[in-house]
């Protein structure tokens, strides 16, 4: 058997931001709304940790230093595709039209929440303006989920993708091997994005896999395998452009590999001063994916220190506006516990119902909670 | 408006978070995501920020005292935010003060200054309790104001209740307070606060014994010409300014001990399955401190003189009965010695200081008469004794081992001169 030697990180831009002629295929004002959202993805992340050190909110997942993976790609997709992302994949989101007061609305699970309180915090889903199904916390289960979707639209002659999200950690699940077996087998059109960095929580990516990259992976299961530098915001964006276009005229599947680094815990309830060397976040530090983009968007002159300033006082004042009214926002109401189940509500929960009405109107609404985790 | 900020869950699950440092002080104007506290938990260290702008009215825990999620920390008067303090404005009112005069919708709670477990209520007044405990209050006709929770933020439980409406009618109350408390109380009683430096204490003593099994042998030493030896050591430590006591040579005894008897000098390394035999011998030695039991450790004793340890063991009990020892000269001890002799007792069960493998209990002089052996035959002579308690790890070594280790440290005290060797 020969080895396979992966190659070197798929790149657009130097480091110095110096992109060569390529043609990002974006306008001015699309690169500067994909540099805003980048600067949100920052302020959301910042302004969530500090709610959730102050006991506001129950849980938060920092996105510092991956960010480039999430808009890169999304910047790829259209409204129409679907997108099955991982927990640090609401860059995507926001990218396509999503504003931070309806994450907020999630963060503190209230009545304006798109779940209506009923999902945890970071675990965002959209139906408007794009496809952005429900985070979920078990890990890999939605790959089999992404495929199955983008098989049905094979089937219906639709002209859509899926877009499925998951860390280097997502590689070891189950549902990794049967969703690329699958979408192999089908040829299915659907792009597998693994966000590779570096950690899934505190195991790192060397103890995760024997195999030379993750993007290898795809030769096993047929499928075409890319990896990409993930804070090179227009590396990723066209990895997942060409990726798309193969889904998109039938080509089949993509295995992309983003290759970045996660700069900060994996949640807000683990230290990673306990376990990320220090010397290789400093090492990451300078490939910074926001101001690697920052000095792209200098070298074709849309960008300043004061553009940065501007924006950065702007993202800030709607995240920190979006997290007051939230916090406001009144808890769902009791019937949601019941609703959205079954169409015709069974008679033991019609009557568990009645009977949790009655006791609310007795004892007043039930207290909000005591600083415990809302789980 | 005072806000109190209880200790919130920052980990997903963790039951209590030891307070670090507060990183503000009392009348303190702070912003909002302004740091406040640094927290520890099981999981990680933390700053928490301060959740609206305001004044801080008062801290309701000590640095280094560990609080449960849930209890207030710190109250926050938010209607004065950016004002300039009133603690200044009223000429240095103190901002103790200043909290009692501020209305707080809440009774003590877990931390707060009384100590006395009362019952949770929400500002409200409705009282916490889970959903089957408030059913099962109904039907037993229980009034849940009057119920002590044993709870999180003691929130009540359906088996308080049940407890409650099982308790004589007349005396529902104190029953079931002592039930909670787990002892009744009477007028003269006194309760303090389990917190602080003896908690750390209590949590060291019981991981201790509920881990090592320990066996404890006593010896008695004759240390008759050890007294004369050290009055002479005594006044030639004068003249450098060195106190020298009976513990020097007991350490160099202890460390030529262990130089022999390896086994007893280190730790056992759980995780990696193997026992820890040390090269060096660092004693920790247990003093007596106004705020309860330290121990500060003595690094490399095997290669000091006994008037090296002298000096260097005085000017260590001192920095530590002043509270200026520093942590980590509380650590890594690879055997301790407890010192009760100036106090009393014959001899003791001394407890190890975990993870060490062994502990040495020294005990006060005593002038008997005794047995001495002379060509001339036997003879009663006045002579003074010490008694020596060893407690040993016994999953580590046998009670042989700890006899001998014993023995060899009687034969080197009762001729101080081995010392030397």
């Amino acid at each position: 058997m020969t080895p396979i030697s992966p190659p070197e990180p798929f790149t657009v831009t130097t480091l110095e931001g110096a992109a060569a002629g390529h043609d990002p295929g974006l306008q001015p004002d699309e690169l500067i709304h994909a540099y805003r959202t980048l600067l949100t993805v920052r302020a959301f992340d910042e302004v969530c940790m500090k709610l959730q050190r102050s006991g506001r909110i129950g849980f938060s997942i920092p996105n510092r230093g991956i960010e480039a993976v999430s808009v890169g790609a999304a910047s790829a997709l259209d409204k129409s595709d679907w997108i099955f992302p991982s927990y640090r994949d609401f860059g995507m989101a926001l990218y396509h039209g999503v504003r931070p007061l309806e994450m907020m609305h999630n963060m503190f699970g209230n009545g304006a929440d798109a779940a209506k309180g009923r999902q945890m915090s970071v675990h965002f889903s959209f139906v408007e303006p794009l496809h952005f199904v429900s985070i979920s916390s078990p890990i890999g289960t939605h790959l089999p989920q992404a495929v199955g979707a983008a098989r049905a639209f094979q089937m219906r002659g639709e002209d859509r993708v899926c877009l499925a999200s998951f860390g280097d950690g997502g590689t070891s699940s189950l549902g990794f091997h049967s969703a690329l077996n699958f979408a192999g087998v089908w040829r299915a059109p659907v792009i597998f994005l693994c966000q590779n960095n570096g950690w899934a929580i505190s195991c790192p990516s060397a103890k995760q896999t024997a195999s030379e990259s993750y993007a290898v992976k795809a030769q096993a299961y047929g499928i075409e395998g890319v990896l990409v530098e993930g804070n090179d915001l227009l590396a990723v964006r066209e990895a997942t452009r060409q990726a798309v276009e193969r889904a998109r005229s039938g080509g089949g599947a993509t295995l992309i590999e983003a290759r970045t680094y996660r700069m900060g815990g994996h949640s807000t309830s683990d230290d990673p001063k306990r376990y990320v060397p220090a010397a290789e976040l400093e090492a990451w530090e300078c490939k910074d994916p926001v101001r690697w983009f920052e000095r792209y968007l200098a070298g074709v002159e849309l960008w300043d220190e004061g553009l940065r300033e501007r924006l950065e006082a702007e993202v800030m004042a709607e995240v920190d506006g979006a997290a007051k009214e939230a916090e406001q926002t009144p808890a769902p109401g009791l019937e949601t516990i019941f609703s959205d189940v079954y169409r015709d509500l069974p008679t033991h929960l019609r009557r568990q119902g009645q009977e949790s009405f009655e006791m609310a109107q007795r004892l007043g609404d039930p207290a909000a909670g005591d600083g415990a985790f809302p789980l | 408006m005072t806000l109190e900020f209880k200790l919130p869950d920052i980990g997903e699950g963790t039951a209590e978070g030891e307070i670090v440092k507060w990183l503000v002080s009392v009348g303190d104007t702070v912003a909002e995501h302004q740091p406040v506290v640094e927290v520890m938990t099981d999981k990680a260290t933390v700053e928490i920020p301060a959740p609206a702008p305001g004044r801080i009215v008062s801290f309701l825990a000590e640095e280094g005292e560990t609080v449960p999620v849930g209890s207030v920390i710190f109250h926050l008067d938010t209607d004065s935010a950016g004002d300039p303090a009133p603690a200044e404005a009223a000429g240095g009112e103190s901002a103790r003060t200043q909290a009692a005069h501020t209305p707080v919708a809440v009774v003590a709670g877990p931390s707060g200054d009384s100590g006395v477990v009362a019952p949770a209520r929400k500002p409200t007044g409705r009282t916490l309790a889970v959903p089957s405990a408030r059913r099962v209050a109904r039907e037993l006709g229980v009034d849940l104001s009057q119920v002590v929770g044993s709870g999180r933020n003691g929130i009540v439980r359906r088996v308080d209740v049940e407890q409650m409406a099982k308790a004589g009618a007349g005396e529902q109350v104190a029953q079931s307070c002592a039930t909670a408390s787990g002892a009744a109380s009477g007028a003269g009683d006194q309760r303090i606060p389990f917190r602080g430096v003896r908690r750390k204490i209590a949590e060291a003593m019981s991981r201790s014994v509920y881990t090592i099994p320990h066996f404890t042998v006593v010896e008695e030493v004759d240390i008759t010409d050890l007294v004369t030896v050290r009055t002479k050591a005594k006044a030639l430590g004068e003249e450098q300014g060195i106190k020298v006591t009976f513990m020097p040579f007991i350490m160099k005894a202890v460390a030529l001990g262990l130089a022999r008897h390896p086994m007893l000098n280190g730790h056992l390394d759980e995780e990696a399955g193997e026992i820890v035999q040390r090269g060096d011998v660092n004693l920790g030695i247990a003093t007596d401190t106004p705020n309860g039991l330290i121990v500060p450790v003595v690094r490399g004793v095997q290669s000091q003189t006994v008037m090296q340890l002298a000096g260097q063991l005085g000017e260590l009990a001192e920095r530590t009965r002043a509270g200026r020892v520093k942590a980590e000269e509380l650590r890594d001890s690879t055997f301790s010695i407890t010192n009760a002799g100036a106090i009393g007792g014959t001899l003791a069960t001394p407890i190890i200081n975990f993870p060490d493998i062994a502990i040495l209990g020294v005990h006060r002089i005593v002038k008997r008469p005794g047995v001495v052996e002379t060509p001339e035959g036997d003879k009663i002579e006045v002579r003074q004794y010490m008694n020596f308690s060893l407690s040993v790890d016994h999953r580590l070594a046998d009670g042989a081992d700890g006899a001998r280790f014993l023995a060899y440290l009687r034969q080197l005290l009762e001729a101080p001169g081995l010392l030397a060797l």
